[in-house]
């Protein structure tokens, strides 16, 4: 990788770390009492990744942010979790975008959703039980709500962001 | 680049809605309360199996502590010494199929039908 490529990967994960750790501070779980239940703002840069730069990018950023996630606070565990869910909601993403009557609304609530599933399958992995099943549905509905979030969020960001953008260097723009 | 929601993201909010209906369904059977049993597991191995008619507390131990009440037919993790206590913020179960999950204690509580395959019933 070229020092431009690797900058630019190391600013957009370690943004994505701040923001994955500024989203224990807000207290969804009070208004929703389910387990696992956050806002995923982790993946307005995942979005933006992916509507910037080439998919192989979004890949390493996301991968740095789980492995650097789970090493920072939550374990192995968690590193399960965040791989599966990131992975799963990354290549959901990668497909949706390709829809043509999807905008950056529809790709992030199936992102969020994929990452629901893939971390429900990690938790029935973990606990040799299909019962945890059973709580997709109700995380499913939150989805929705989070993935309109970041999809707005992201898309904010992507309205004011196409000038400074235009310096990135050529086999980095999609 | 497309920022603008478009009438067919509605069809990416109707496939998601589908999923969870189709998943709530299918999980549909497991739900019912009469001789409902709570189970507890963790690692995957069932360490008890309790009437969720018969109110009592107890502890789990393990890389932490869990306190479980079983309470007017209801059950939940009541204290953790677990780090983000989601499992204590699940709050009270009390419909078979339902489960509450203390991740790092890889504890599950289970909640079962009449008819879920149950071995011994204590108390």
């Amino acid at each position: 990788m070229k020092a431009k490529e690797i900058t630019l990967c190391a600013v957009l994960t370690a943004l994505a770390l701040a923001l994955s750790y500024t989203e224990q501070f807000i207290p969804l779980q009070l208004a929703i009492p389910l387990p696992g239940i956050k806002l995923g703002l982790a993946n307005i840069v995942t979005l933006a990744a992916l509507y910037l730069l080439r998919t192989k990018y979004a890949f390493w950023i996301l991968l740095a942010r789980c492995f650097f996630g789970s090493v920072f606070g939550g374990g192995i565990t968690a590193l399960c979790f965040s791989l599966l869910g990131g992975c799963l909601a990354l290549g959901v993403m990668a497909l949706a975008k390709k829809l043509p009557f999807l905008s950056i609304y529809g790709v992030s609530i199936l992102g969020a959703a994929a990452h629901n599933v893939g971390q429900i399958l990690a938790a029935m992995g973990l606990m040799h039980s299909i019962y945890i099943g059973a709580y997709l549905p109700y995380l499913l509905i939150v989805a929705v709500f989070t993935g309109l979030l970041t999809g707005a969020a992201c898309a904010g960001v992507l309205r004011v962001l196409p000038d400074a953008y235009i310096s990135l260097p050529a086999e980095m723009r999609r | 680049m497309d920022l603008r929601f478009r009438k067919g993201d509605i069809l990416a909010i109707a496939a998601v809605l589908a999923l969870a209906a189709a998943v709530f369904a299918l999980f549909l059977p497991s739900r019912s309360t009469d001789g409902a049993v709570v189970e507890i597991y963790r690692n995957g191995e069932r360490l008890h199996a309790f009437s969720l008619n018969v109110d009592r507390q107890f502890t789990i131990d393990g890389d932490y502590t869990n306190v479980v009440t079983i309470s007017g037919g209801k059950v939940a993790i009541t204290e953790s010494t677990c780090p983000g206590g989601d499992c204590v913020g699940c709050g009270w179960a009390s419909s078979a199929g339902r489960s509450i999950v203390c991740l790092p204690n890889g504890v599950e509580i289970r909640i079962v039908g009449a008819e879920g395959e149950v071995d011994f019933i204590v108390g």
